[in-house]
């Protein structure tokens, strides 16, 4: 009996901080999404830029083998049967999020989109906004797991930096399709802005149902 | 007597022994077997060896105040009170009414007490009927103590989702033994209660310790409800819980500590002794409804939480169950009774 008490409380805490460690990948996405979209419009395809890109890479290869590793655990050791798919679901949610921030750098890797000068800082602002919202999500997704209370609050902040994004990328689609840019630059460049106002729309998805979720956590 | 005789009347008890390790056990583990925290044999097991502990050492106590009420005295009398009472449950049962065995075990004895002509004691018969009132009660405000409790305690100690699940199994496992130790100490009254009067068993030493005929007694009805347990109480627990709300594991919890602190309650002989000494009040040691107390759990923290999901109905048919179950079980003891002495020529009194 004892044993498997303290069997129980070590699954627990083994799982509890792979979820931490889920969630540091997931800041961590975002951090180096800013820093190679940033990289890309200062140098281009540069040396530095190929390298913030493959720690991208690699941190999306972390999340997926943490996100395959809590649902195998969840699953055979057999822990919270009644919450384990709506963790799941969190955690699968999420991890298309960073998913989503290791494609679009790829994006810019591939198509080495021409982004005229005027243009750097509205895109900065808009990748400013789109990983604020998930880094919202994140503690939000965080104080799911420890204080309910807080879940609201920063859901808040990731609808309202999800609508942010909204307009900014819609300001920044208009400017570029009013100026003189050729018109396939200007398709190439509002593809990329749609892709990249995508992650917060996922961040809010995954928001919505973690606020279900919370109904469902509580006692 | 011969003891071969006095198990063949002893049936009827073991065969309420089955009934209530069949459907009150399921109380206990049905959440945590039900959301497979923990396997089923592993909760039977708990249960069974709680269930007979519980009702050889602190049985005693609700099976004086039933031998109060009624002093059945002839071992026929004894088998016919505990078959009408097992008659009175199968029947309210079938037709989908709430059903305790307690109110059926008090309506048979008071068919016994009309029909040997013993005088029913109203003191004890009030004490009795009001703990039905006050168990669910008692347990519905025992639960939102424990539910504001452990809201206030989650709130402030921000215990992670996985800890907290761990919290939660072992206090199924621990307070589901608990409970199964009050359902002993408690219920045994139902079970073997009207026999203990009329038992030819003798005292038993094993070592330095000395099991008395009624302990004797409570053992083997311990081992009844134990066989209710590992033979039917399985599948009780799949419809456990769907009744009256969902319940998550921690609020399964809180029932069946509520319902196990209730329980014990009207059970611990030590606990009333303390209290009378000191002239505070006291719970009467009667035996009670689990299932009420669990229904009180349920209730009182659907009230908690707002009043939401709560069937009112299945509520006001309790109620009538109160008036119902122990009529009904009152009026098969007394014409089976009467079959019983003029067919069968059986004693069913000495007086």
């Amino acid at each position: 009996m004892f044993q498997l008490k303290l069997q129980l409380f070590s699954s627990a805490k083994t799982l509890e901080t792979k979820i931490d460690m889920f969630h540091d990948k997931i800041i961590d996405a975002a951090m180096t999404f800013k820093k190679s979209i940033g990289e890309f419009l200062e140098n281009g395809r540069s040396e530095s830029f190929k390298k913030v890109n493959s720690q991208l890479r690699q941190i999306e290869h972390d999340a997926d083998q943490l996100r395959r590793d809590i649902e195998n655990r969840l699953y055979s050791q057999n822990l919270i049967p009644d919450l384990r798919a709506n963790v799941l679901e969190l955690v699968e949610n999420q991890d298309r999020v960073i998913n989503r921030f290791d494609e679009v750098s790829y994006q810019f890797y591939i198509e080495r989109p021409e982004i005229p000068e005027i243009y750097h800082s509205r895109i900065r602002n808009l990748v400013e906004q789109v990983t604020d919202c998930v880094e919202n999500m994140c503690i939000a997704s965080r104080s799911y797991f420890r204080d309910l209370s807080l879940v609201r609050d920063y859901a808040q902040k990731v609808y309202f930096l999800e609508h942010e994004t909204d307009l900014t990328s819609g300001h920044l689609k208009t400017a570029i399709f009013d100026s003189d840019i050729p018109l396939a630059n200007k398709l190439q460049l509002t593809t990329i802005i749609d892709e990249i106002e995508k992650i917060a729309d996922l961040a809010e998805d995954s928001i919505d149902r973690l606020l279900i979720f919370v109904i469902k956590r509580d006692i | 007597m011969n003891e071969g005789l006095f198990f063949l009347f002893l049936s009827s008890g073991l065969f309420l022994g089955w009934s209530l390790g069949a459907n009150d056990a399921a109380n206990l583990f049905g959440t945590a077997v039900g959301s497979r925290m923990i396997k089923f044999k592993t909760a039977a097991l708990i249960a069974s060896v709680f269930v007979i502990l519980g009702a050889v050492f602190t049985g005693s106590g609700a099976s004086e105040t039933l031998s109060h009420l009624g002093k059945i005295n002839a071992i026929a009398g004894a088998f016919m009170v505990a078959l009408a009472a097992a008659l009175a449950i199968y029947w309210m049962s079938s037709s989908g009414l709430p059903v305790s065995t307690s109110q059926a075990i008090v309506g048979a004895i008071i068919g016994w007490n009309f029909y040997s002509g013993n005088p029913t004691d109203s003191d004890t018969l009030i004490e009795i009927v009001s703990s039905w009132v006050l168990c669910p009660l008692l347990s519905a405000g025992v639960a939102v103590f424990i539910f504001w409790g452990i809201k206030l305690w989650m709130k402030h100690l921000k215990v992670h989702l996985f800890r907290m699940d761990s919290y939660v199994r072992t206090g199924l496992i621990l307070i589901g033994a608990f409970g199964a130790y009050a359902l002993g100490a408690n219920n045994i009254a139902n079970v073997m209660g009207v026999f203990v009067d009329s038992s030819p068993l003798h005292a038993l030493s094993v070592g330095e310790i000395t099991f008395s005929k009624t302990q004797i007694l409570f053992f083997i009805g311990g081992i009844s409800i134990a066989v209710g347990i590992f033979t039917y109480s399985q599948n009780t627990i799949k419809t456990i819980g769907n009744n009256l709300m969902h319940m998550t594991p921690i609020v399964a919890l809180i029932v069946v500590f509520a319902q196990s602190l209730v329980l014990f309650l009207f059970a611990f002989k030590p606990l009333k002794l303390f209290l009378d000494a000191h002239g505070l009040p006291s719970l009467p040691l009667v035996p009670v409804s689990s299932s009420h107390a669990v229904i009180g759990a349920i209730l009182g923290i659907g009230v908690a939480k707002g009043g939401r999901n709560i069937n009112w109905k299945i509520v006001g048919k309790i109620a009538f169950g109160w008036f119902l179950t122990p009529v009904i079980a009152a009026a098969v003891c007394f014409v089976s009774l009467f079959f019983l002495e003029n067919v069968f020529n059986l004693s069913v009194y000495e007086g």
